[in-house]
């Protein structure tokens, strides 16, 4: 059972697993000799509503063993447990049951892999990337496309592939900010509000400004990735934050993604 | 031997794959075949360059030489690199007769007029392809041997390839020492880019097969044949129009191997127009894309595409035209006037 209050033990014993596995030859870092240190933490500023329980910081970092004792720690890898407005789980959960479905990482696949085997054996737990259809992608670009930037200097960008011809193609589009915003705004018909035929007709757009040009059927390949100056998102569930100030908004959208995967 | 000249010689051996690294130093012809006979060339690479770098060392390599088996090992490897296409241009119609010690003397003397500190390496091959390495230096340093620039040119034609180092501050000079060595007026940087260098050749000499409109091959043996025991009940969906679509795909593509290019870049500044009925944008200004399509063979997969139904056939002109226009870099803006559904490419 999870327990807020053991989260220093917690760390003690993550670290303890980390070095054995290190040790076994499951190595995570070649050549330099490292201590790594294990932190987890509680992270009560992310969460959307009351109802979301604080999010839980886990860091690994590192110090050389050369370097001098009162160096800088070095980051090596962060992980992140956190519920953003994801009130259509917490609400069906038993009390003191700890439930944070989404988890950010940022570092290495390999120590991924090791912090996620630690929970996975210690707590009730899976982890799994999370897979970002073209739907949820569509979604995303049209939503992110419309937020208020000040300076819009990133372009309104699709990625497209087509992996199964004899040889694999893909396709960027990407639209000036300014342009692809004046096309959603007059798509949308309410301000905070966004439903699913507003999205298609987005979509239908730009794929028959495309067509006009090219005679290529861009909704017959697999979108595979959107960027904006909000955020990126790509279909194997690497996403990037570009803009704090939509943060929360990104991050409740991950978080009804990953509950959807629960379900 | 310059200690220099020793590092690089064995950090271009190293490069390398173990199973060439003798023949490309036959080629190079710059140690014996009795001093190769002594390497072991089944040795770690680690070993084989250091022996490498011995035998120099015994025959005083200079870099001179050493420049000459990185012209070696990059004609071999030419598809590793990026290369450009330019064009250049007389005025007068004159055929002048092609003198290659002139143009290597000329081509010297500019870059050095200019930069003291440069490494100059020509090197002939059997295409009549002349193949130039220029290491970039300062007045204040020596060349940087590790980021030269290869330029590949072919005396009977105007265009020169040029395989540009990170150092582009060195292209404007670089480009007017070739017009003076070869007697040309003025040079441009075509849109085309790849990294086959005998694509780019195909496509700028016009060297890929033709489009043949009237040409109607018989069905290739083997190719969609239809079995002699078929049920009968079965029928192709659109067998007509799969017909159709390979035709016209043939028409427009040609019946060659495709040249082969990596990507295609289309800047589209035309107006955004939707069907009536959406209520959508109805601006008069240009509704700005960058369109980049890539592969690892580009025109043989967009050729597959409307075969695979992902496009309509035939193609459009945009894509189509990339070989006869011999550029993969377009900037379309809106026709106007009588067809506002056409599109021109400056």
């Amino acid at each position: 059972r999870f327990s807020r209050a053991a989260l220093r033990d917690y760390a003690r014993l993550l670290g303890a697993f980390i070095a054995a596995e290190r040790q076994k030859g499951l190595a995570v870092e070649v050549g330099v000799e490292l201590d790594i240190k294990v932190a987890l933490s509680s992270l009560p500023e992310l969460q959307g509503s009351e109802q979301d329980q604080p999010a839980v910081l886990v860091q690994l970092s590192s110090r050389s063993r050369a370097s001098p004792k009162n160096s800088e720690d070095k980051i090596l890898w962060s992980g992140c447990f956190c519920c953003v407005y994801g009130d259509d789980l917490s609400e069906n959960m038993p009390e003191d049951f700890t439930c944070l479905p989404l988890f950010l990482a940022n570092g290495a696949e390999s120590y991924m892999s090791v912090v996620g085997n630690w929970f996975q054996k210690t707590f009730d737990c899976i982890f799994r990337r999370l897979a970002i259809s073209p739907f949820s992608l569509t979604w995303m670009v049209a939503m992110w496309t419309g937020c208020k930037v000040d300076k819009a200097t990133s372009a309104v960008e699709l990625v497209f592939s087509v992996p199964r011809l004899p040889q694999p193609l893909d396709i960027s589009y990407a639209i000036h900010p300014e342009d692809a915003k004046a096309l959603w705004d007059t798509i949308q018909k309410t301000p905070g509000e966004i439903t699913q035929e507003e999205v298609d007709v987005f979509m239908d757009c730009l794929y028959s400004h495309f067509h006009r040009h090219f005679k290529i059927h861009l909704s017959a390949t697999k979108l595979v990735k959107v960027s904006t100056a909000i955020a990126s998102a790509h279909c194997d569930g690497i996403v990037k934050m570009l803009h704090s100030q939509y943060l929360s908004g990104v991050l409740m959208l991950l978080t009804e993604l990953a509950i959807s995967q629960i379900q | 031997m310059d200690e220099t000249v020793a590092e690089y010689i064995r950090r271009t051996v190293l490069k390398i794959p173990r199973d060439e690294i003798k023949m490309m130093l036959q080629k190079w012809d710059f140690l014996s075949e009795a001093q190769l006979q002594t390497v072991n060339f089944h040795q770690i690479k680690d070993n084989i360059s250091q022996e490498v770098v011995q035998l120099c060392e015994e025959n005083s390599a200079d870099i001179k030489q050493a420049a000459v088996l990185d012209i070696i090992y990059n004609h071999i490897y030419q598809n590793k690199r990026m290369w450009s296409v330019y064009q250049m241009k007389k005025t007068g119609e004159e055929l002048e007769y092609f003198d290659l010690t002139d143009f290597k003397k000329k081509f010297k003397r500019r870059l050095r007029s200019a930069l003291k500190n440069v490494t100059i390496t020509f090197r002939e091959y059997e295409d009549n392809a002349i193949w130039i390495r220029v290491a970039w230096g300062t007045p204040y340093r020596q060349p940087n041997q590790y980021k030269p620039s290869y330029v590949v040119y072919h005396s009977q034609t105007p265009y020169v390839f040029i395989s540009a180092s990170v150092l582009k501050s060195n292209l404007p000079l670089l480009c007017q020492a070739l017009i003076v060595a070869s007697n040309y007026h003025e040079i441009r940087e075509m849109e085309l880019r790849s990294h086959s260098l005998n694509s780019l050749k195909d496509i700028v000499f016009k060297r890929y097969s033709q489009n043949f409109p009237t040409y109607c091959p018989k069905p290739l043996q083997g190719k969609t044949v239809e079995p002699e025991s078929v049920d009968l009940r079965i029928i192709h969906e659109n067998k007509s129009e799969k017909e159709r679509i390979q035709r016209v795909n043939q028409e427009v593509f040609g019946n060659g191997p495709q040249p082969i290019l990596q990507f295609a870049q289309y800047k589209l500044e035309t107006m955004f127009k939707s069907s009536p009925e959406m209520d959508v944008l109805d601006k008069k200004e240009p509704f700005r894309c960058l369109v980049k399509f890539s592969s690892p063979h580009l025109l043989e997969s967009l050729k597959s595409l409307a075969p695979a139904g992902m496009a309509d056939a035939p193609l459009s002109p945009l894509l189509t035209c990339i070989t006869q226009k011999a550029r993969n870099y377009f900037r379309i803006r809106e026709k106007k006037g009588l067809f506002p559904d056409s599109f021109v490419s400056p």
